[in-house]
């Protein structure tokens, strides 16, 4: 492979990332074959000693994301995350997908239903004064704050839970790349004691 | 399959060599490459993801240094964290390979 075609696929597999990071890995590379070329090397030896651009993208992607969650604790980040750990392709991934589908699915429903019932104890509390229902206006009012506030208690506890699922991702996408890491850490804190 | 099995021990070795050899001297990615490449025979190219995230965990900060031919280059060098880091994980491989060593030199 050339340098060209190199660099070509590893641009192919960082498509999507800032670009800012995507000019700093290309620099990265760039320089390493200008180091090669000025040891001696030609661009065909070194692009083999470097490896499949594209498993290399991958790793650097995942990194990348799995950085932006640890920054912007936001749905943009917990996406970003989600897909470093997808795109890191492993098969118990795949197999942990309906899994974590199941999940996703149920929180969402969750979600919506924290809004809907939001939203009716608004309608309650507007209209219900209105209607004359059994206990008067000063009922309905208080039914309506009580919807409402049940709903944001719910909608607080679901955030809580989903921070929570996108950090166990994130660690278990860190182990795919760095699989005796866990080994040697329980050796290092029985060395500290 | 012992090949998988080979691929993974270098993989958990190679953070531990390369925050050995900053520890010695500052250094930048091409040198740290070409210095593992021929010692433990690992891809060059997987030193730029491991030097992103050793940078992300704050263990080593770079800094260019004007070159006499070319552009400046990027230098790697430890932080305190990694400092301590590789303090760490040296005595944790010592005590690691030493059990390992001393069961594989029980069996005949």
């Amino acid at each position: 492979m050339t340098r060209q075609a190199f660099m070509t696929r590893l641009r192919e597999g960082l498509a999507g990332l800032p670009s800012q990071t995507v000019a700093d890995i290309v620099a990265d590379y760039e320089t390493h074959f200008a180091d090669g070329a000025a040891a001696g090397r030609s661009e065909e030896d070194v692009a083999a000693a470097l490896g499949d651009p594209g498993r290399l993208a991958r790793e650097l992607r995942a990194e990348a994301g799995l950085k932006a969650w640890e920054e912007n604790r936001n749905p943009s980040g917990a996406a970003a995350a989600v897909f470093a750990v997808l795109g890191l392709g492993a098969i118990d991934i795949l197999v942990l997908l309906p899994v974590l589908m199941g999940v996703a699915g149920a929180m969402f429903g969750i979600a919506v239903a924290v809004i809907a019932v939001f939203f009716a104890g608004g309608v309650v509390f507007a209209a219900g004064p209105f209607t004359g229902i059994p206990g008067g206006p000063a009922v309905a009012i208080l039914a309506g704050i009580g919807l409402m506030s049940g709903a944001a208690a719910l909608g607080a506890v679901l955030t809580i839970c989903t921070i929570g699922l996108v950090n166990a991702l994130v660690w278990y996408g860190r182990l795919h790349y760095r699989l005796l890491r866990p080994a040697l850490e329980p050796q290092t804190v029985g060395v500290a004691r | 399959m012992p090949e998988a099995i080979e691929i993974q021990l270098k993989k958990g070795a190679l953070e531990l060599c390369v925050l050995a050899l900053l520890s010695q001297h500052e250094s930048y990615a091409y040198e740290i490459a070409s210095k593992l490449s021929d010692s433990i025979g690992m891809g060059e190219g997987t030193i730029y993801p491991l030097m992103r995230r050793l940078q992300n965990e704050r263990l080593v900060e770079t800094h260019l240094v004007e070159s006499s031919a070319g552009p400046s280059r990027k230098y790697y060098r430890l932080t305190e964290a990694g400092k301590a880091s590789f303090a760490s994980q040296k005595a944790a491989w010592a005590s690691f390979s030493g059990a390992v060593q001393g069961i594989l030199g029980g069996v005949k």
